[in-house]
């Protein structure tokens, strides 16, 4: 007679058996059979759907029936059928919105080519204040126009991507200190350096926006793999420090 | 709702999550289960089997470390109790993820490690309705105590 060997955590719903005798002759009949005596188990074992869940595995004495026939894997008297679940867990991983990402750079390139083209260095304070203040808000300092207006009104569609802020956030802070050096040049008179500061958060921010590449965010992973303090994520699975990760 | 740690146990379990920082670390928990009390008495750190780009923020001890786990456990007259694991730079919260791949019954002893520092650690277990984590009380306890539930 085949033996169903059950797991100890499992087992409080099994009435305390360790182990089952088996009229099947077959693994879905051995699993039809463990839930007719103990239906306490369903839940555990299968999803709402009806399929066995990701984490349980069963073996047939030292092979998994997933190399076998799956559920028609016959079962010899003296066989041993286990389930063995895998054990996996882990930490929650964090989703930023790319699409609020793409209208605060937008707004960036935008308003510091308008100080550029009317030549006003306060302008360009402004938005290295604006940028900054976002930075210690730990958030896109222009998210708020695409959450209050652009996404409700369908006019950019979200783009949720399993990401970490963080690396954002120092982007964002970076470029507001390269803009508020620059404004300081101009107050200081060297209008070709202050511009050229200003050019290149116009510049970085463009390569985000129009290529995918985040340069603060490249450098933050780079710190982060020297082991400076501080900067404590490592890019997503399967991701290049500073490109965007892709969609699960 | 309670799971006893020897104070030496718990240390071990705090380092183990260091050492595995920025990774996740993870092991079995070994000891005596009463009711809704528990006792742990031994632990079996374990090598997360989890791809190496994932390792960061996920673990996984795969069937034949279940099924290795089990037979220490039964050798030594003990359960096998639950499952300790770490979070690097995350609270000791049960996450989503965690909660679809959890077992019932188990104790689920999280450490948060942030910056390679165990920061706490607490222990949970799965609602029976599988919709959400209970958290069970960590009881601290000296080794005296400990050794009184080994006999």
């Amino acid at each position: 007679m085949p033996t169903l060997k059950i797991p100890t955590p499992l087992r409080p719903f099994a009435g305390g058996s360790a182990q089952l005798d088996l009229q099947a002759r077959n693994v879905g009949g051995a699993l039809d059979e463990l839930l007719a005596a103990h239906p306490e188990l369903k839940p555990h074992l299968f999803t709402e759907s009806g399929e066995l869940r990701a984490f349980v595995n069963l073996f047939v004495n030292d092979e998994n029936v997933r190399d076998l026939k799956g559920k028609d894997t016959p079962l010899n008297p003296e066989d041993t059928l286990m389930i063995l679940p895998s054990i996996a867990g882990g930490a929650p991983l964090q989703q930023v919105d790319h699409a609020a990402l793409r209208t605060n750079q937008a707004f960036i390139i935008g308003l510091s080519l308008a100080a550029y083209i009317t030549d006003s260095p306060w302008w360009a304070g402004i938005v290295g204040l604006a940028m900054f203040i976002g930075t210690m808000l730990r958030a896109p300092v222009f998210g708020f126009v695409y959450r209050r207006w652009l996404k409700p009104s369908g006019l950019v569609k979200p783009e949720v991507l399993t990401d970490n802020p963080e690396p954002h956030r120092f982007a964002q802070g970076f470029g507001a200190v390269v803009e508020l050096a620059g404004f300081g040049l101009l107050l200081a008179g060297a209008a070709t350096a202050g511009w050229a500061l200003v050019w290149l958060v116009i510049f970085l921010a463009a390569l985000n926006l129009f290529v995918g590449f985040c340069a603060g965010c490249a450098v933050y992973y780079w710190l982060n793999r020297f082991g400076v303090p501080g900067f404590a994520k490592a890019p997503p699975p399967g991701t290049l420090p500073g490109l965007k990760p892709k969609a699960s | 709702m309670s799971l006893q740690i020897p104070a030496d146990l718990l240390a071990q379990i705090r380092a183990h999550g260091k050492a595995a920082y920025p990774e996740e670390g993870a092991g079995f928990l070994l000891g005596r289960a009463n009711g809704e009390q528990r006792v742990l008495v031994s632990i079996l750190p374990a090598e997360n089997r989890r791809e190496d780009s994932a390792r960061h923020k996920r673990y996984l001890l795969g069937p034949q470390q279940l099924c290795q786990a089990e037979e220490t456990a039964q050798r030594l007259g003990l359960d096998l109790i639950g499952v300790f694991h770490s979070h690097p730079n995350h609270p000791a919260q049960p996450s989503a993820f965690d909660r679809d791949w959890a077992l019932p019954w188990f104790s689920y002893v999280i450490t948060r490690v942030d910056q390679g520092q165990a920061i706490a650690s607490r222990s949970w277990r799965l609602a029976e309705d599988r919709q959400d984590f209970v958290e069970e009380s960590i009881v601290e306890v000296n080794e005296a105590i400990s050794e009184k539930a080994n006999n």
